[in-house]
């Protein structure tokens, strides 16, 4: 029916299916939309955040899907920057999870905000030694970079090229992108450093606290470093599970091998870094502000409780040293199960990184009369943080009917 | 024309462009964020001109002066007034509170009577008019003495009225609340032989010690306790507390000695035991009381380990205690009374602590205890009482107070529901209650209930649709504090008594009407001898001629300052302690208890006829009242010591299920340190079943728990603690 | 008007709370709420949702029975200066994105426009005192008690945050009355301007003042040692501040004789006392 809309050379599910595969997402993504309208219309109250907790699953979630939506600027980097051609295979794909991750953020970052309707005066009366100002202006820039990046793409749909209008503009465009990637390179690593500085400042919150380097705290740096590693991970899991869904290989393990050993470097390199500063921050920068490290883990009961320790080496040795291992090892990323392991757990990694700096920091006693604060996200929270991932796979259903994001697929997947 | 795909694409590029750079965008988005911030559904207080009035707070009987600040018409807020020799700009969490007494939405609007089991609105006229109907078919018909009246005080001018109404009425039964001040009156009257309230030297005294009174938890004149815990801090005066728990005032007191609560009695005399097998009273003191050798002989009788064992205090910590407070370099006073004194308590620990201050001196001393004259000042002319009145007034008083066994007392409140729920038919006809919600605030709460069920016709003078009002049958709304005159006589804890005028800083906001003027009215329509008792042609000019000179002062300050001589008494004598040795009041109890429950007082929650207000309701802690995670019901949380919760197999946080041979309810636990293994403390002030949802179904009402237990010399209650089973829920 | 505001001396109003003579009766909070138009819900017994710029912490020895001792400590707003050398780098100044607080040097009062405020919370993340509350819900007073709102502060609406102002609008109607009666300044000796529970407190524990005026009480108490490597440490051995070691320069100041006391306004390692802990390396 709609057959002319596909891409060339490729074969497609017949629309009645496609709708029927649809439904249960759009039911989630529904349920989400419905969440999100209580938050607006009756207030914050909707959710389980208090005044202790006045950043949580939301917060997480932003810096999250921002993390791993590091991949659309780490590979453009690679790939227009350090001329690592054999990723435009995948760039097609890196740049649309980017957009539907930094799209999500923004609705977030909307739901989360008390009011909404004034949220442009962060621009409009803006506080330049505010780490959120920063996060604020290259997040938006960036996204109207991810969005141009994008926009090629839609204009690529078969039907969409006919129009010489907009196939000139399109071709105009690509001749342009290297330029956007660039920029994109830039913005992207300015803010998720940003995002990185956004704990990292917090003097009076001795969990996320980092001391500076210029203006900036530690984190500022090992954000960027964690998003660029660990971001084109979230990348390659992603089209590891399209491959699963679509029953097709979309992109030659050449490409994918390339970007996991880079990101295997990544890795581990990010978490040697990751490991100093830890060691820093426990014997350097807490006993001045009066703490021993083991205080800004809940230990009253068990290491085991919410917010124990064990969160700590989970990060460390389980997200980050054992898939740098994998992915730096031709055996480990040639190997698939190892393979999808270390992207797993890398991904995990920087989620479970951006966890504990949001949930942490909220959740311990500072004062010593205060007390551990327990949080759990009530469902109208968990709704509008799953709506995003609903949206994103209609969105990457849609656009993998229609756009050619896999340039490999037909070469992959002759059509007899 | 043919629109075609491209001019389609071109025309919504280019008309996007178009509106972007035109203002309305930015308008729009301008004018959303003004809407935000101008949302009809939040008020905005209207600008006016401030002014501020000075009056006197009536909410407690502590008689503070305040400020009232003003917009217009409106009160914005209430202040403590600078320069008032009780409070001297300081204020409590009630007397802060009152805009939201006056303003509130559980205020009543209007006089109601109860038709088919609802209270509907009814004129003054016609309220007044059936009333007085009533009243006077009850005289015709001999039944005057079936006329009762509860009230909240029996000081000022207003209870006065009422007392005067039912006595040219020809009733015997005013029955007021009685308060541990009543069994020191009693107290006072066996060993001094005045019947005169204490009065407590704390500014001149160097070391105070305390059986379990809430000094600093709402006792006496609050606030005026408050600024004299900071004198004793600047002093260097010494506080001990004695209580089973670590209340505020013992968290303020140099010293917090736990003690077996109800042995408070025993300590005394331990202490005396030591003192007086040592000689270290004060002789001269000693020699001008009698009957201390009996005194001696009685103490002496109990060793210092039997003390240890009721008490649960060591010996040595006893022996030191006796030797600190009888020291002669010190003015030392003892004071008893537990929590804030709401219960009158038992009259042998009394007996016991006023038996330590003579022993120190510390009688009718400075920086000691004085007995304290009373208000003066009501000098009304003699009531011309006719035949009824005085044939009803024959009738004994229905609490049995002032004869046979409770010759001392004056006023029996918590014998009243047994009474009455004894009788085969009611022997109140007519109940009138002012300034009091006794359905609530008083121990023992199903068996008043049920008594006040019980009488046929119960007048509410409430301003508030409290407990009792929803029980009444006819609702006569008092204005409120801030809109009425009345005079305060305060004198607790201050060494020199203060007449207070409290005036109207609005005017009456509501269909209601001053008590004093309703009773004038009344008696009024019923004519005859009864009307002639009241010759005033309102309250105010009642009030104007009672205060005569000092009127003009008062409405000037607020407040009028009177030099009050104590009142003469005899010799101090320790015959009535040794009569009374034996009258322990023990809690009550049937065997199988794991638990003493005691009750906390907290100047955070009223526990009386004022209810607690939504700003106070927001300083209890999360310790006290707690929802359950659904945030739905509300629970008191009962305070016990981590040591008994493990033997109970209860922690932090739990529910537990609290039974006593009065009731049973759920709660939740509070694990504390600060209380003794073995006891359970439950906060007076929770559990209303009136007002609104801001106070309404929060947790339990101890009352429902707790029984009134007649002390066997006075009949006053003296229940301080019950036996209860505390039970994993 | 500007230039006529020359004259005056730069303040730094701040507070010394004397523990040993708060009670705990809580007066401080209900003037705070009455005198600030603050909200009030059916349940409150959620102290994590409940907007109190004051609140009385309870808090003990940590001993066991008998040994147990209870401290009140009432909590308003720190009015943070922040770390040395950045006058006004307040916690949460410093990191709201839309200067919806600010830092006033004339008074060193840190302000919040709620009509500015979006929501964000990050200035509540960024306080470790919890001084900052959030608007959750509408707020609602009950038919008829609006009445009692004053018009000297807005009342909030939803999904703003708001804290403890040290009753600023009190101190721009003193300013305005000094003004007005030709004056340029407070009276040195009289303390024109009090906030609403300096006022209330039936104890006197709470001395209100500038901070700078070496014949006001505050001074007195405190002592601030502005050469201090913590800026404005006090000089009194009894005083402290809370989290004086994050660097946040309060201007709310403790006193108390109990060491217990003074100890848990900070988080102190093993041998470290109040007196004598480790610092960082200040390098010029």
């Amino acid at each position: 029916m709609d057959s002319v809309l596909f891409p060339k050379g490729v074969k497609r599910c017949s629309l009645p299916m496609f709708l029927l595969g649809l439904i249960p997402v759009v039911l989630v993504l529904l349920w989400g939309v419905y969440a999100m309208l209580l938050c607006w219309i009756k207030g914050l109250n909707q959710t389980n955040m208090n005044d202790s907790y006045g950043f949580a699953l939301w917060i997480w979630a932003d810096l999250a899907v921002i993390a791993i939506g590091g991949g659309a600027f780490f590979s453009g980097l690679l790939k227009y920057v350090f001329g690592k051609d054999e990723l435009k295979n995948i760039i097609n794909y890196a740049v649309l999870i980017g957009f539907i991750c930094y799209s999500s953020a923004l609705l977030i970052l909307a739901i989360d905000v008390g009011q909404p309707l004034r949220s442009w005066f962060i621009f409009w009366h803006a506080n330049v030694h505010s780490m959120l100002t920063e996060v604020a202006f290259c997040l938006s820039c960036y996204f109207a970079v991810l969005t141009i990046e994008y926009i090629p793409l839609i204009l690529e749909n078969r039907k969409l090229n006919e129009i010489p209008f907009i196939h000139n503009m399109s071709h105009n465009m690509h001749g342009a992108m290297a330029v956007f990637a660039a920029t994109g390179a830039f913005l992207s690593c300015f803010h998720q450093g940003s995002l990185g500085g956004v704990p990292g400042v917090l003097y009076g919150r001795p969990y996320a606290y980092r001391e500076a380097i210029l203006v900036w705290p530690w984190t500022f740096f090992l954000y960027t470093w964690s998003a660029a590693a660990c971001g084109p991970c979230f990348t390659i899991l992603v089209t590891k599970m399209t491959e699963v869904i679509t029953r097709k290989k979309l992109v030659k393990d050449k490409v994918i091998h390339l970007l996991a050993e880079i990101s295997g470097w990544m890795i581990l390199t990010y978490i040697i870094a990751k490991i100093i500063d830890t060691i820093y921050w426990a014997q350097v920068t807490a006993p001045l502000m009066g703490f021993h490290w083991t205080e800004f883990f809940d230990s009253a009961r068990s290491s085991l409780t919410y917010h124990g320790q064990w969160i700590l080496y989970l990060e460390i040795i389980g997200c980050g040293i054992i898939p740098a291992l994998i992915l730096i090892t031709k055996k480990g990323r040639q190997n698939t199960g190892a393979l999808w392991f270390a992207v797993a757990m890398a991904t995990l990694g920087v989620c479970i990184n951006r966890w504990t700096m949001v949930m942490q920091p909220m959740a311990m006693p500072v004062m010593t009369f205060d007390s551990w604060n327990l949080y759990l996200p009530s469902w109208q929270e968990w709704a509008t943080t799953i709506l995003p991932v609903a949206y994103g796979i209609i969105l990457i259903a849609i656009s993998y009917r229609y756009l050619p994001i896999f340039p490999q697929e037909s070469e992959l997947n002759p059509s007899d | 024309m043919k629109l075609d795909r491209r001019s389609f694409i071109a025309f919504g590029v280019g008309a996007s462009a178009g509106v972007a750079v035109t203002p309305i965008p930015w308008k729009l988005m301008d004018d959303l964020s003004i809407w935000t911030q101008n949302w009809a559904w939040t008020p905005v207080p209207p600008d006016g001109e401030a002014s501020y009035e000075t009056s006197v707070c009536t909410l407690c009987p502590g008689g503070c002066g305040i400020t009232v600040r003003k917009i217009d018409d409106r009160v914005v807020k209430i202040e403590g007034a600078d320069g008032n020799p009780i409070n001297d700009g300081g204020i409590c969490v009630l007397g802060l509170s009152g805009p939201q007494l006056l303003y509130g939405p559980t205020r009543i609007t209007s006089p109601m009577k109860k038709i088919k089991g609802e209270l509907k609105p009814i004129s003054w006229d016609q309220a007044l008019s059936e009333l007085a109907k009533k009243l006077g078919n009850m005289r015709e018909d001999g039944k005057a003495g079936s006329l009762a009246c509860i009230s909240g005080s029996d000081q000022g001018t207003v209870p006065e009225i009422f007392a005067r109404f039912l006595k040219a009425f020809g009733s015997q039964n005013f029955i007021c609340e009685q308060s541990s001040a009543d069994t020191y009156k009693i107290t006072n009257q066996k060993m001094q032989g005045a019947y005169a309230a204490p009065e407590f030297d704390f500014a001149n005294a160097d070391y105070v010690l305390s059986f379990g009174s809430g000094l600093l938890d709402g006792w006496g004149s609050p606030v005026r306790m408050f600024q004299a815990n900071s004198s004793w801090q600047n002093n260097n005066t010494t506080v001990v507390q004695v209580e089973p728990r670590l209340s505020n005032t013992a968290a303020k007191a140099d010293q917090w000695i736990p003690i077996k609560p109800g042995s408070e009695a025993d300590l005394a005399l331990g202490m005396a035991h030591v003192i007086i097998k040592k000689s270290l009273y004060n002789n001269a003191a000693i020699s001008r009381t009698t009957d201390f050798n009996a005194f001696k002989s009685l103490v002496l009788g109990k060793s210092l380990d039997e003390v240890q064992n009721v008490t649960g205090i060591e010996k040595k910590v006893i022996e030191k205690l006796a030797k600190d407070f009888i020291n002669p370099k010190k003015r030392s006073v003892a004071v008893a009374g537990k929590g804030q004194g709401t219960t009158p308590g038992s009259i042998r620990e009394i007996m016991a602590v006023q038996a330590l201050n003579a022993l120190a001196g510390s009688i009718n001393r400075k920086g000691g205890v004085f007995t304290s004259r009373s208000a003066d000042y009501i000098n009304w002319p003699a009531i011309v009482m006719d035949r009824i009145a005085t044939d009803g007034i024959r009738k004994k008083r229905i609490d049995e107070a002032g004869t046979g066994k409770f010759l001392g007392s004056r006023h029996l409140l918590n014998r009243l529901p047994k009474v009455i729920n004894a009788a085969k038919g009611s022997p109140v006809e007519v109940m009138f209650i002012y300034g009091a919600n006794p359905c609530y605030s008083m121990a023992g709460s199903k068996a008043v209930n049920k008594a006040i069920e019980k009488i046929p016709f119960v007048v509410s003078f409430s301003s508030y649709l409290d407990e009792t009002a929803k029980k009444a049958d006819l609702v006569l709304p008092n204005h409120t504090n801030l809109e009425r005159y009345e005079d305060v006589y305060a004198t607790s804890g201050i060494n020199k008594a203060v007449i207070g005028l409290s005036r109207p800083v609005v005017q009456p906001l509501l269909n209601t009407m001053h008590s004093g003027d309703v009773i004038i009215k009344l008696a009024n329509k019923i004519g005859g001898s009864v009307a002639k008792a009241f010759p005033w042609k309102s309250y105010k000019a009642c009030l104007k001629q009672t205060l005569g000179n000092s009127w003009n002062p008062l409405m000037k300050n607020g407040f009028k300052t009177v030099v009050s001589s104590p009142v003469h008494s005899g010799r101090f004598n320790f015959a009535p302690l040794v009569k009374y040795s034996n009258s322990v009041v023990k809690a009550e109890g049937k065997g199988g208890e794991n638990v003493t429950l005691i009750l906390k007082d907290s100047i955070r929650l009223t526990n009386g006829y004022i209810g607690s207000t939504p700003y106070m309701m927001k300083t209890v802690s999360d310790k006290v009242l707690k929802t359950d995670k659904k945030k739905k019901m509300f629970y008191s949380r009962i305070e016990i010591n981590p040591d008994t919760a493990k033997g109970l197999k209860l922690a932090d946080g739990r529910y537990a299920t609290i039974t006593t041979s009065k009731g049973s309810a759920k709660v939740m636990v509070t694990c504390d340190e600060g209380i003794m293994p073995g006891v359970a403390a439950l906060s007076r002030g929770l559990g209303h079943t009136a007002y609104d949802g801001y106070l309404k179904d929060k947790g339990v009402n101890v009352n429902n728990l707790i029984g009134p237990v007649e002390d066997p010399v006075t009949g006053l209650d003296a229940a301080w603690g019950i036996m209860a089973k505390l039970t994993r829920a | 008007m500007k230039e006529g505001h020359h004259h005056r001396k730069e303040k730094k109003f701040g507070m010394v709370i004397d523990l040993d003579k708060c009670t705990g009766c809580g007066a401080c909070m209900v003037a705070c709420m009455a005198e600030n138009n603050v909200p009030f819900k059916q349940n409150e017994t959620d102290k994590l949702d409940s907007i109190t710029w004051m609140r009385v912490y309870k808090f003990d020895n940590g001993k066991k029975f008998p040994d147990t001792e209870v401290c009140f400590l009432p909590r308003p707003c720190m009015h943070c200066e922040g770390q040395s050398g950045h006058s006004g780098h307040s916690p949460c100044v410093s990191v709201c994105p839309a200067t919806a607080t600010d830092y006033d040097t004339d008074s060193g009062i840190v302000s919040q426009i709620y009509t500015r405020c979006f929501g964000c919370r990050y200035c509540m993340a960024a306080c470790p005192y919890h001084a900052r509350h959030f608007n959750w819900w509408d707020p609602v007073w009950p038919e008829g008690m609006e009445k009692a709102l004053s018009p000297n502060v807005s009342p909030r609406m939803r999904g703003v945050v708001e804290k403890c102002s040290f009753c600023f609008h009190r101190y721009q109607l003193a300013m305005d009355e000094i003004y007005a009666k030709g004056h340029r300044d407070f009276d040195e000796k009289v303390p024109e301007y009090q906030t609403a529970c300096t006022q209330a407190c039936p104890t006197d524990a709470i001395v209100f003042g500038d901070l700078n005026n070496p014949n006001h009480e505050v001074n007195q108490i405190v002592k601030p040692d502005h050469n201090h490597r913590l800026t404005g440490k006090s000089g009194n051995p009894k005083v402290f501040r809370l989290l004086e070691r994050l660097e946040t320069n309060p201007k709310v100041y403790y006193l108390s004789s109990r060491e217990w006391v003074r100890r848990a306004g900070d988080n102190y390692q093993g041998e470290e006392t109040p007196e004598n802990y480790k610092v960082k390396e200040v390098h010029h």
